[in-house]
């Protein structure tokens, strides 16, 4: 190994030829990352890593995310138990961390998605959730900004089919 | 999301297959072919990013369904997931690199193609894992979905490199290479030095081709099993079939099992090196097969002539190889039990010329000899195994109980050996150093452990005991103690109960003289220097006298006083005099021409005899059996000892009997100024060995008795066959019981009224 491990510097490159320095830990997050490192060699962090499909503002956003869960445990790929699929709580810095505006948390899930950050990943979409719990199609149509393209006879038979998972 | 291309990227739409293939396709292919030159960062993250491009499209070719950004799809199955196209399009190209290798691959054969199919192995998972990473997101989505929906034959895309290896080359190449590997392996056990990595690899290859249908997070062995240790334990069989076959044409037995011993470890150590530690059992199976089975009858003929030759170290040998066999060392037992039983009975045939004369020493010895001498060949050759040494015990139960001795009476094992241990405990000249005689009791106890007839040593050393401490010939306490302790842990309470309480009232006499002493003492009447033995009448082998005596008057007097003295003490106690063991020291005071007086130890009837010429100078035959009352057994050999010391003379007659006179002999003369004259008697001693040997059978009767009513008593009720068998178990340890006297001992209980014949050969219990 060329250098330590702990002391290593990544720099990533936005979509927007913007470079932002991270530690190796921070980066390596993501298993993208991580997998590129250790299939090309730790020289390979001597050059800046494009990332071609990720702007500025949101690989920032993300670097963010990193630094603050870099001491986290590593998730193994096959660790999608149950309760962490079902619960929607989340941890308070990170519902701080996602307070941001609809259009920056999808691109954010799509980041985490595209980087492979399975614990971002999940975060995203919990909140997602929770902006879905409890509230009426029309309402969900509402915050997302979705018309209505379902024929009457079309809502109709989705909520037959869907009856079974009501609140009554 | 507004994608910066990099260059060389499939341009817009990202959605198009053919496109984004041709684009994967360069890069993949120099992955596979051209890894060692690198791949550089945008080429990785290039890949990476079409193959996330191409999955996360809105409209892929070929599907007909459209996707919603929030996933509610119109389709019951929620969102699709993209990739199936990429999938197939990347096992196309692995299957067709693969062809490929399978035409190169005919262009080698023998370690050519070995190398060339490690090479192309190596080259290809390296590639295999760096295509798994690029293609990660078609695994995290498009290949888990349809995994966690069960499609068979789809599997994530590392496994995919292994199952396009598995069916479009190794199915093909397998079995070449696997001869190429034997081929190798043969040079090798030929002597010759080989490139076993490349074993070592092709292994690993065949055991990561293992892939578990059920589970592709798994492996198994089948593959391996199958492709290689079959045909490898196959081809192992066929060589040393044919090297054995050869071998031991040519060679001797002992050379064979050389040859053996280090084939076999040598495949040992090749499994070390460079094979699957699951070859390990089965191919040290084949080998001891091939090896050993086949050969097991010449190595077991070969046996006998190692043991006539004492070749400890090759019967070692044999042992080792042949212990490896199931089944393998029971006749090697039963040869060894044989041989062994042999031995021994030679030993005592060899030492027993005259049975008669046959001393305890040299007859126990033989014995021993012959079970130290195979105990340790049992140590060193056979592992020191429990199985051996039951085979060596019986052969010593047979050869102790059952020789050349034992045919003139089959007491005569435990009556030689009671003997020795007299010899051995008994004060004597030669006097042996303590730790040496510690040792050889314990070798006593080696030989005891086999006796079977304990209850026959038990008696003749009783006898033998009582003598010991009677004449106070003992050479040590320590020495009795730990006699008696060896017994007692081998044969339990009972069997030395006795003898503790003999050596108990010994103690108590020793008290009992002091107290007498004392008595005599405080009466201020001076008797005679003497000392008493008090022996309990049920722990001594001792008998009254066969003859009557009247003690002369001195020792009479001193009788008499200690009499009252012990009947004070114990009322109602009956004493018996025991004449014929007692002894004394007289003074000689008419030797006038003796620088000082002779002092004679002899027996009391030799005593009596003595102070009757006191009186007068000459005494005949008569006189002397009258006033004495002893019979002529007693008489004559008491007498014939004086003669032939020179203490008397005689007249008037050739030999002792009536009508002889006896004089002093004024003229005495003798080196030494005290002298013994107290000799057991022969006819004594001979009549004691009589003597023990019939109360023997008396004896047993009587065990046999009360163990069959010890048995009863316990069960109340019992078949007549099943009495039997239990009370032969009881009494094994004592002695090996004949039936016919257990049915007879049996009869007499019924006879007694202790036991009650019912119905159905069932006997009962009567209180």
């Amino acid at each position: 190994m060329s250098a330590d491990k702990s002391t290593q510097r990544v720099t990533l490159t936005s979509n927007e030829n913007t470079n932002i320095e991270v530690d190796r830990v921070v980066a390596e997050r993501s298993m993208l990352i991580k997998n590129l490192i250790e299939d090309l060699g730790d020289d390979v962090t001597s050059a800046p890593i494009p990332i071609p499909n990720v702007n500025d503002p949101v690989l920032r956003k993300v670097v963010e995310w990193c630094e603050h869960h870099r001491n986290d445990a590593v998730q193994s790929a096959d660790d999608d138990n149950d309760s962490r699929k079902k619960t929607t709580d989340i941890d308070e810095w990170d519902q701080k961390f996602m307070q941001v505006d609809q259009e920056m948390l999808f691109e954010i899930i799509l980041a985490a998605n595209y980087l492979d950050i399975k614990a971002l990943l999940d975060v995203g979409c919990k909140t997602v959730a929770n902006m879905i719990k409890g509230k009426s199609p029309e309402e969900i149509r509402k915050t997302f900004n979705i018309t209505n393209d379902f024929t009457p006879e079309e809502e109709e038979q989705i909520r037959r089919e869907n009856e079974w998972a009501e609140d009554r | 999301m507004p994608a910066a291309a990099l260059p060389g990227m499939p341009s817009q739409p990202r959605d198009d297959i053919d496109n984004t293939w041709n684009y994967l396709q360069n890069g993949i292919t120099r992955i596979m072919l051209n890894l060692q030159e690198g791949v550089d960062l945008h080429t990785y993250m290039g890949i990476y990013t079409a193959v996330h491009n191409f999955c996360t499209s809105q409209k892929a070719t070929g599907f007909t369904h459209a996707t919603n950004v929030v996933g509610v799809g119109s389709s019951h199955r929620g969102a699709h997931l993209l990739g199936e196209d990429l999938y197939k399009k990347l096992t196309e190209y692995l299957t067709e690199h693969l062809k490929g290798l399978v035409v190169a691959s005919k262009a080698h054969t023998d370690e050519a193609l070995l190398a060339f199919y490690i090479r192309e192995w190596q080259r290809y998972t390296v590639a295999a894992k760096y295509i798994h990473h690029l293609f990660r997101y078609l695994n995290r989505h498009w290949v888990k979905r349809e995994m966690d929906e069960g499609k068979k034959n789809v599997y994530d895309v590392y496994t995919l490199h292994l199952v396009r290896w598995r069916d479009v080359l190794f199915t093909q190449v397998s079995s070449k290479v696997m001869d190429a590997v034997l081929k190798l392996v043969e040079k090798q056990r030929n002597g010759e030095t080989i490139e076993y990595n490349q074993i070592k690899q092709v292994v690993e290859s065949f055991v990561s081709l293992g892939l578990d249908e059920g589970d592709s997070s798994k492996t198994t062995l089948d593959v391996y099993r199958f492709h290689f240790e079959r045909p490898f334990l196959e081809a192992t069989k066929l060589f040393y079939q044919n090297e054995s076959k050869q071998f031991v044409a040519e060679n001797s037995v002992v050379e064979y099992m050389k040859k053996a011993e280090a084939r076999l470890e040598e495949e040992e150590e090749r499994v070390k090196l460079y094979l699957h530690p699951d070859i390990a059992i089965p191919l040290k199976k084949a080998c001891n097969q091939v090896l050993i089975a086949d050969h097991s009858n010449i190595l077991r003929d070969e046996f006998q002539v190692l043991l006539d030759n004492d070749r400890e170290e090759d019967m070692a040998r044999m042992y080792s190889l042949l212990s490896r066999i199931p089944d393998g060392l029971d006749p090697l037992r039963t040869r060894f039990e044989t041989h062994v039983r042999n031995a021994g009975l030679a030993a005592v045939a060899k030492v027993t010329s005259d049975a008669d004369k046959l001393e305890p020493k040299v007859y126990v010895d033989a014995l021993l000899e012959i079970h130290t001498q195979y105990q340790t060949l049992v140590k060193r050759a056979f592992n020191d195994e429990p199985e051996f040494t039951r085979s060596l015990d019986n052969a010593c139960r047979e050869f102790v109980n059952r020789n050349d001795v034992c045919k003139s009476g089959s007491n005569k094992s435990p009556e030689l050996l009671a003997k020795y241990a007299d010899l051995l405990l008994r004060k004597s000249s030669t006097g042996v150093e303590d730790a040496e005689l510690e040792s050889t009791l314990v070798q006593i106890m080696t030989v005891f452990k086999y006796i079977e007839d304990k209850d026959v040593f038990q008696k003749f050393y009783s006898r033998m005991l009582a003598r010991r401490l009677v004449h106070s010939t003992s050479s040590s306490d320590d020495a009795e103690m730990s006699m008696i302790g060896k017994l007692k842990e081998a044969c339990g309470f009972e069997y030395t109960n006795k003898l503790q309480r003999m050596f108990q009232d010994m103690q108590i006499s020793k008290d009992l003289n002091a107290g007498f002493k004392e008595h005599l003492q405080t009466l201020g009447s001076k008797g005679l220097d003497s000392s008493y033995s008090i022996l309990g009448t049920g722990f001594w082998p001792l008998q009254a006298p066969g003859t009557n005596f009247t003690p002369p008057e001195e020792i009479q007097a001193d009788c008499e006083r200690f009499t009252r003295f012990y009947k004070n003490k114990h009322e109602g106690r009956k004493l018996t005099w025991l004449w014929q063991l007692c002894k004394g020291d007289v003074k000689a005071n008419y030797l006038k021409n003796a620088k000082m007086p002779y002092t004679f130890t002899v027996s009391v009837y030799q005593m009596a005899i003595l102070l009757l010429f006191n009186e007068k100078d000459r005494n005949t035959y008569e006189e002397l059996a009258s006033t004495t009352q002893l019979n002529n057994e007693a008489l004559d050999p008491s007498l014939g000892i004086l003669l032939k010391a020179r203490v008397l003379n005689m007249e008037g007659s050739d030999k002792v009997g009536p009508g002889a006179t006896f004089s002093l002999n004024y003229d005495f003369k003798n080196k030494k100024y005290r002298l013994n004259l107290n000799m057991p008697m022969k006819s004594e001693t001979k009549q004691e060995e009589i003597e023990t040997n019939k109360t023997i059978e008396e004896d047993r009767k009587l065990l046999l008795q009360s163990a069959i009513v010890r048995i009863m008593k316990a069960r109340k009720r019992m078949k007549h066959q099943q009495l039997v068998s239990e009370t032969i178990n009881q009494i094994r340890q004592r002695f090996v019981p004949k039936v016919s006297d257990i049915k007879k001992c049996i009869e007499i209980l019924l006879d007694k009224e202790y036991l009650e014949r019912l119905e159905d050969d069932d006997l009962g219990y009567l209180a």
